[in-house]
């Protein structure tokens, strides 16, 4: 099916949203075209998930397959998981240490910076063939804080452009100056469609997350949203929760001195979020594996200056609870897929809290409780795809 | 056995019994675990946070998450008497599932590293280690393993 002959009806109604673009096959592959490889950046590691020289990981960017290393000469790139002769998956596992990246089928050699280095049998090669045209295909690549970011599209603009409005947030959640440990991951598929993932909003915590109210938990003074570019910011004063509820109450205790209490949240279009909440440091990296399943890897940081004792609660903290069975996050995933199980109900949806009857400029900030800043991305949405409004 | 026979009914009162006064439960990938990453997927290290993972569940969660059923499937692999009645013990799992809607498969499997105390007839974990080679779990787990 052409692109041009994707159809889909969308609402005149500016807070509207019609539910198909949920499950619809034709919609997620063009998704993939038009946002995955399109023009958006997507962080991919953070320089201390592959902190020594010759240290990879893998991840995809939508269902594209990619390979980051950190090269001999410390510089960080970003390749498609494949080798430029057959397509071959280089690197299988999620994180390894290597000196050069060999292909097993043939037995291609590459450097770190993706060169080829040799072929077996490059003599019997067409006499047009050339080295240099076979290095590992390489994506455009930046880093903030040490978040390294890829884009697969030349016509993203700049990193710098892509991230404005988002600087600020992205700092303070990755610890002030990006000088992180990895401190481990948590990994699971939820079944839900990737925008259903990404969808979440102020609205719904206190009501949805029991935990604060047992906690008799209030959040404080902040702001609440959607820059230009479709990202999420979020950033509020947290106030100490009162001991009472829990036997082990240090799972909500701020023993961070360095920063004042507060919860930071980017959530970057079309899916990563970064996630600082309480003392703990998180990026969700998050991909779609079809229409109906999104998987998503939580890393946890440390700060390199840590003492032992914050080391270990900040371990505490993150296994327990931001990740996809915490204390006060398991009832995300729940809707996830509860969600994705309405969205079958045909018809449309449509955002409320905070909506005025009228269209959203981005930059769009909203009341801490409220949900209609998400419109913002829904429109960013609807121009990438090119639909229609009625 | 109490302890599968308490999971798999989700009596969580039960499988709290199943730990000593002082003990903990650990639940964590072995891609974590082998990488030398702390971060699990349940550090229920204390007996504070046994019993608040009993909370979680039963009070914090109650009606928002999609429920399941499961059943655990164990093998011994080792077993070595300590001293004062304590044994570590080495056991193979396998964890199904089975949603709402009817549908099974398999949650996590992996290998418990536990040391537990016998004292007459009465024998409890003083702690439990499951090592998940489930990496990426195909739901989110509600549930210790």
């Amino acid at each position: 099916m052409a692109d041009s002959e994707l159809s889909v009806r969308w609402p005149a109604a500016y807070n509207t949203l019609p539910k198909d673009v949920f499950y619809r096959r034709d919609v997620y592959d063009a998704e993939l075209a038009r946002i995955f490889y399109g023009p958006e950046w997507h962080p991919v590691a953070h320089r201390s998930e592959i902190p020594n020289k010759g240290d990879f990981k893998t991840l995809q960017i939508g269902e594209a397959p990619v390979l980051i290393v950190h090269g001999d000469d410390g510089k960080v790139r970003v390749f498609y998981n494949s080798c430029p002769h057959r397509g071959t998956q280089l690197q299988i596992c999620a994180r390894g240490h290597t000196k050069e990246i060999e292909c097993p089928y043939h037995r291609w050699l590459f450097s770190l910076k993706g060169d080829l280095l040799g072929a077996p049998g490059i003599a019997e090669f067409s006499a047009n063939f050339k080295k240099e045209d076979f290095g590992l295909r390489e994506l455009r690549s930046g880093e903030f804080c040490g978040l390294i970011f890829a884009t697969c599209s030349d016509a993203a603009p700049e990193l710098t452009e892509f991230l404005k409005g988002t600087e600020d947030y992205l700092g303070k959640a990755l610890g002030g100056d990006g000088r992180l440990t990895l401190i481990g991951y948590q990994k699971t598929i939820y079944g839900t469609n990737w925008k259903e993932y990404g969808d979440n909003e102020g609205y719904h915590p206190p009501l949805l997350h029991r935990a604060f109210r047992l906690l008799k938990w209030q959040g404080g003074k902040g702001s609440n949203g959607v820059t230009e570019h479709g990202h999420k910011v979020m950033e509020a004063e947290v106030q100490r929760p009162q001991p009472g509820f829990l036997d082990d109450h240090s799972l909500v205790e701020f023993r961070d001195t360095s920063t004042p209490p507060r919860s930071v949240i980017v959530s970057f279009w079309p899916m990563t979020t970064i996630v600082k909440h309480m003392d703990v440091i998180n990026v969700r990296y998050a991909f779609p594996l079809s229409p109906d399943e999104t998987e998503v890897h939580y890393a946890y940081f440390a700060h390199q200056d840590d003492s032992p004792e914050l080391y270990e609660h900040r371990v505490r903290q993150a296994s327990n609870l931001l990740g996809p069975s915490g204390f006060i996050s398991l009832e995300d995933g729940a809707v996830f897929s509860r969600v994705h199980g309405g969205s079958r109900g045909l018809g449309t949806v449509a955002f409320q809290k905070g909506y005025a009857d009228k269209p959203l400029e981005a930059p769009c900030f909203v009341a801490q409780n409220d949900e209609a800043s998400n419109l913002v991305r829904w429109e960013h949405y609807r121009k990438s795809m090119g639909f229609a409004r009625d | 056995m109490a302890y599968i026979a308490a999971l798999d009914r989700r009596d969580m009162e039960g499988w709290l019994s199943c730990f000593a006064d002082e003990a903990g439960y650990v639940c964590i990938t072995r891609e974590n675990h082998d990488a030398g990453l702390p971060v699990a997927l349940m550090m229920d290290d204390t007996r504070a946070r046994l019993k608040d993972r009993v909370k979680f569940i039963n009070e914090v969660w109650s009606g928002t998450f999609e429920d399941y059923a499961t059943r655990h499937f164990v093998q011994r692999l080792d077993c070595r008497a300590g001293t004062n009645g304590r044994f570590d013990v080495q056991t193979n799992f396998m964890v199904s599932y089975t949603n709402r809607r009817g549908g099974s498969d398999i949650l996590v499997t992996g290998v418990y590293e536990d040391a537990v105390l016998i004292a007459g007839n009465d024998a409890r974990f003083a702690s439990k280690l499951a090592i998940l080679d489930t990496v990426t779990t195909p739901r989110y787990l509600v549930y210790p393993v």
